[in-house]
């Protein structure tokens, strides 16, 4: 298999098993959190490539601890959510490139961890890639009763004597591994939108749940697809060409669900007023 | 190399002294124009236009070189400015909208750059900013584009506060609250722009909201909370720019001055919020939380949850 044959298949993977969790993510309204997730990445990935250990697992590690954190002081009194966000994303670059510099001689580069290198994949990347993505099916066929009641109806949920935290628990696992898998293909900013925008541009045209989740991987795929090939073709770098790709379906789809929305065979309402009367 | 000569005598070199003056000029007016960010929950949005000036740092960097940073970014900040706000006010802007439209913008960037010759190190340089090179010529332009934030946010203070925690009354009053929002992050944008050129586009973010989120922890009284967000940011940049000079100079650890900065601004939010939890612990008792002033009531009701 040469590099782009590989690259491609990467790209397939990933693309599919990002758009499967992020309709997960879309569908419960956690993008601003998966957001931070991906921030938090880099700083990992950066301290497990000094320690020597995997960076994938250093990723991981990393994002959870952040996110921990993010919750603390978004609980704090007069601070908030998207304060917390804030802070610990940039806290969380600032810290990735001081630990960067501080270490000289690291294996890893800033603009690959940041942007992807989809075309340095390696096997063990697709094979982690692919496990995410059964793993995450699997959950989601054993679990998916529960996630889905607890997505769209979260107060009636806890009325029927479930627990929240397992099934949040399982959703923020799920992301924070999808994430660290995609890292090599689109990097710690543009994650997001390999996760959003399939799922966002699925939500808009398909009206089911079910249908939804089936058909973000698709165009997740796709994306990744046709990111790599307008990458070749264009000579651009493959990790934005992948993001834009996924924005271009979630425009589509905004496209196809406002012409959907017009009034394409409207029939004027006879409303008889007292001008029409007098007239007439 | 002593402690007093990395706080003083490091910025009797030129380089430190430019460095210096536009980071004390930026994060003071980043501090202000921060407290209304924070009273108006808008860090989402401000983080989209960070990525969002991206672009235009490129395509002005491919353009006319260094000299095009500047033009670059403020006209596609000021157009970003634009386009969110009206997403805001059409109701468009969820989550993942907006996470949708910033790494796109995001991805032109990068690709302008992928095509330029040096794309790993101009990469770096547009993210993790160039604070220590910045050119003679360039403070001047930094300083007026700091300059007319500023006055665009003063003019507009009391109606942008009126809106902040009342915002139908703001409207009922016949404030406009479309040009109050275009305003604001107008000035959101030029602090963005001036910040993205020397600190960096990932790492403005934190001048912007750090500052803010610290003065709400310190006072409650409303009028306080921009000098303190002010002195804040002050501080915080001279220290930075002090450890980087000396762990760089003195340890001969090559620290990048921009994260070093954002570092010492994290590093302080932290500081301030444990010694703000230690002193609820210890000194009030509950009745201190229920009689706490109106600012407090209001703002929980208008900041909310953020968005």
């Amino acid at each position: 298999m040469g590099y782009f044959e590989r690259a491609l298949l990467a790209s397939i993977v990933i693309g599919a098993g990002a758009g499967f969790v992020g309709a997960l993510v879309v569908l419960r309204r956690r993008t601003f959190f998966a957001q931070a997730l991906t921030h938090g990445t880099y700083p990992g990935a950066v301290a497990a490539a000094a320690l020597g250990v995997s960076v994938p697992l250093g990723a991981a590690a990393a994002s959870v601890v952040l996110v921990a954190v993010m919750s603390t002081i978004a609980r704090v009194r007069r601070q908030g959510a998207q304060v917390a966000a804030g802070i610990v994303l940039t806290g969380g670059f600032a810290a990735g490139a001081l630990l960067q510099a501080v270490i000289p001689g690291l294996p890893v580069r800033a603009e690959s961890l940041l942007v992807g290198s989809i075309l340095t994949v390696t096997d063990a990347d697709i094979v982690l890639a692919a496990v995410v993505a059964v793993v995450a099916v699997v959950a989601v066929a054993v679990f998916g009763k529960e996630i889905a009641f607890s997505t769209f109806d979260p107060s009636g949920f806890r009325a029927a004597g479930y627990r929240e935290w397992p099934v949040e628990l399982l959703v923020l696992g799920l992301t924070a591994a999808m994430v660290v898998s995609a890292l090599p293909a689109v990097g710690a900013i543009l994650a997001i939108a390999l996760i959003a925008a399939p799922a966002a541009a699925a939500r808009l045209v398909v009206p089911t749940y079910r249908g939804i989740l089936l058909a973000a991987p698709v165009i997740g795929a796709a994306s990744g697809i046709i990111g790599v090939m307008a990458s070749r073709a264009l000579a651009v770098a493959a990790g934005p060409s992948i993001a834009l790709a996924a924005t271009g379906f979630f425009v589509l789809a905004l496209g196809i669900s406002k012409l959907r929305a017009l009034p394409w065979n409207r029939v004027a309402i006879p409303v008889e007023t007292a001008e029409d009367a007098r007239i007439a | 190399m002593s402690v007093v000569d990395a706080l003083f005598g490091a910025f009797t070199v030129p380089f430190m002294a430019r460095a210096l003056l536009v980071m004390l000029v930026l994060a003071m007016v980043a501090g202000i124009v921060g407290v209304l960010v924070n009273l108006r929950g808008l860090e989402f949005i401000s983080d989209g236009l960070t990525h969002a000036v991206f672009p235009g740092l490129a395509i002005g960097l491919a353009v006319g070189g260094t000299a095009g940073l500047l033009p670059g970014a403020a006209v596609a900040a000021l157009a970003a400015a634009v386009v969110l706000t009206w997403l805001d006010r059409a109701g468009i802007a969820s989550d993942a909208a907006i996470a949708i439209v910033l790494t796109a913008t995001f991805s032109v960037g990068v690709i302008v750059v992928s095509r330029g010759d040096d794309y790993a190190g101009e990469l770096e340089a547009l993210l993790f900013g160039r604070v220590l090179t910045i050119p003679p010529a360039e403070v001047l332009p930094l300083v007026g584009v700091c300059a007319v934030a500023l006055v665009a946010v003063a003019l507009t203070m009391k109606q942008q506060l009126f809106r902040a925690f009342d915002a139908r009354g703001s409207r009922a009053a016949g404030d406009s609250p479309w040009s109050l929002d275009l305003v604001l992050n107008g000035a959101v944008a030029l602090v963005v722009v001036a910040a993205a050129s020397t600190i960096g586009t990932l790492l403005v973010l934190a001048l912007l909201i750090v500052p803010g989120a610290v003065a709400r922890l310190t006072t409650q009284r409303l009028w306080l909370l921009f000098p303190a967000a002010a002195l804040f940011a002050a501080v915080a940049a001279w220290l930075g720019l002090a450890v980087g000079f000396a762990g760089s100079v003195g340890a001969g650890i090559d620290l990048p001055a921009g994260s070093t900065i954002v570092a010492v601004f994290v590093a302080g939010y932290v500081l301030v919020l444990t010694g703000r939890q230690v002193a609820d612990r210890l000194g009030r008792p509950p009745a201190a939380a229920a009689g706490a002033p109106p600012v407090t009531a209001s703002l929980a009701a208008t900041v909310g949850e953020g968005r």
